[in-house]
């Protein structure tokens, strides 16, 4: 049980990682969620408290670095 | 919700830590797993909740009689599942049928206020409910007097739109005696979700995008190199499409829990067309064998007759994937090509392993065409474009698209035990590692692939 518990939590603490560093996509993301409003609301000021804690912390894009790179080592 | 998207990773990582907290309460555990899925299938379109459920009913109610000989109810029901299957797939064909014959007899209408939305998975779930009420009738495995054991099964969101296609008597049981995911799951789990993703996300949709859809779009235009590439690239595409949505459901199943067999074994290593369906889709290649070739004779009677049925069978087959004359094309060519190897003996042939490869490979390639043309028409387009050396206004070739044909053939190719192998190299690492290795190839995966969401190809089926 410990095991999968390091498992799990570890792989939250690599998500929360990747919406530190990466940009708006997650913001673009919340948008698409099937949510009733009651529930949209909410989230979408949880994600907004977040871009602007990010952008406060001045993380930089390192998803969209990422990506533009293999993007154009690929020749797309 | 598709697997290769940042909502399912998110989705999936709550499920996941959900299922670890409720562990120790079987009862919530599969109730928080139902919930799940049916918020799952709920991201498609809620008005198809009401059709799973239905079908979920049916299921449960056909399995009641258990091994009880013939009754009417399990009659019934099994109707009612061919009968909603049908229903949902094939209207929108005859209605298409019958307005164009209006239009030829001068009676023009217009019916596209009928069309029925397709639901997503119905060919999957379908399947799944008569495999419960047969297995019960057959004794492979015990009545659920609980509708909600029969509703997970039915609807459990790792297999739920694309299968595979699990067997009720495989997968119950698990429900009944949970596993705790062990380092060697996990490990196999992280290796099967990232050959998966690599598959879907780079392989299959960049082929899509850059040489298949493409070519398709205008086959008259394009030359011999253009449609040759465009069919090699669709027969990558497929398979890297379809075989990584299963490692990924394989995979995802695995860290809840819950073992799927596998299904697909490098079909392009096949050397026969038997071979071939023993490699690809297995889950759909068995079910038919069980439930409808052995059923209806099978290897029973002389050599013409088994022939017939396997034309039958394969023909109907090829209409399971879509009300089009194509799939039916396609399934019936693939049924000829068997019942030739049986009727020969073919099949049982041993030598020249390698060149038979070729060829098997070579026609299933070929047949592909039927599978992926919208219409006969197309079809024929290709077929000329074949036969074209050069054309002003043909597709230019991607290195891009060239490299991941070679890529995705080489991993077709690859020994199962390299695979299996690396699932246990990650089996030997700590739990951290697995996760950040997941996290890492995923990161990868989203970072490499195009802008918005292609979706698998079999979830129009």
């Amino acid at each position: 049980m410990a095991r999968n518990l390091r498992f799990f939590l570890t792989l939250s603490a690599a998500l929360v990682l990747l919406w530190a560093f990466s940009g708006e996509r997650i913001v673009d993301w919340a948008f698409e969620l099937p949510l009733p409003d009651a529930l949209m609301d909410p989230l979408l000021d949880a994600v907004f408290w977040g871009k602007d804690l990010k952008a406060a912390m001045g993380l930089p894009d390192l998803f969209g670095a990422l990506r533009d790179t293999l993007h154009r080592l690929a020749g797309l | 919700m598709v697997f290769p998207t940042l909502d399912f990773v998110l989705f999936f990582t709550a499920v996941l830590g959900l299922n670890l907290a409720l562990f120790a309460w079987n009862g919530w555990r599969k109730g928080m797993l139902l919930a799940a899925s049916y918020w799952f299938y709920a991201a498609w379109d809620l008005r198809f909740l009401a059709l799973m459920t239905g079908v979920i009913l049916l299921a449960w109610l056909g399995g009641l009689p258990g091994r009880r000989k013939a009754t009417a109810l399990r009659t019934l029901c099994i109707a009612g599942l061919l009968g909603c299957l049908a229903f949902f797939k094939y209207f929108n064909f005859f209605l298409l049928s019958f307005s164009n014959l209006l239009g030829d007899a001068g009676l023009s209408r217009d019916f596209s206020w009928a069309q029925v939305v397709l639901p997503v998975g119905i060919s999957f779930y379908v399947f799944q409910g008569i495999s419960y009420i047969v297995d019960c009738a057959r004794g492979d495995c015990a009545e659920r007097r609980n509708p909600f054991d029969v509703a997970l099964y039915v609807s459990f969101f790792p297999q739920l739109v694309a299968g595979p296609i699990v067997r009720a008597a495989d997968f119950l049981p698990q429900l009944d005696r949970p596993e705790r995911p062990d380092a060697a799951m996990r490990g196999m789990a992280v290796a099967l979700i990232l050959a998966g993703m690599v598959k879907k996300l780079v392989i299959a949709n960049y082929i899509a995008v850059l040489l298949v859809d493409p070519v398709y779009t205008d086959p008259a235009s394009q030359a011999a190199p253009q449609a040759l590439a465009a069919m090699l690239g669709y027969a990558v595409q497929i398979y890297c499409d379809f075989s990584g949505y299963s490692d990924i459901a394989i995979g995802v199943a695995l860290l809840l829990g819950y073992r799927f067999n596998a299904n697909f074994n490098q079909p392009y290593r096949a050397a026969s067309f038997r071979e071939f369906w023993q490699r690809w889709h297995i889950s759909l290649s068995t079910w038919i064998r069980d439930y409808l070739y052995i059923p209806l004779g099978g290897n029973k009677g002389g050599k013409g007759r088994q022939a017939v049925t396997l034309l039958v069978v394969m023909g109907l087959a090829g209409l399971w994937h879509g009300a089009a004359w194509t799939f039916v094309l396609w399934g019936l060519a693939h049924g000829a090509l068997v019942a030739v190897e049986r009727l020969t003996g073919q099949h049982r042939a041993t030598g020249a392993r390698a060149l038979r490869i070729v060829v098997v490979f070579a026609l299933v390639t070929l047949l592909w065409l039927p599978f992926r043309a919208h219409d006969l028409d197309q079809v024929g387009q290709m077929l000329a474009a074949l036969t074209r050396p050069a054309s002003d206004y043909a597709v230019p070739l991607h290195g891009f698209a060239l490299m991941l044909i070679t890529a995705g053939l080489a991993l077709n190719a690859l020994p199962l035990s390299w695979f299996t192998r690396s699932g246990q190299a990650l089996a030997r690492v700590a739990p951290e590692v697995q996760a950040l290795a997941l996290a890492a190839g995923l990161i990868f995966c989203f970072a490499m692939a195009q802008e918005g969401v292609a979706p698998f190809i079999y979830f129009q089926f």
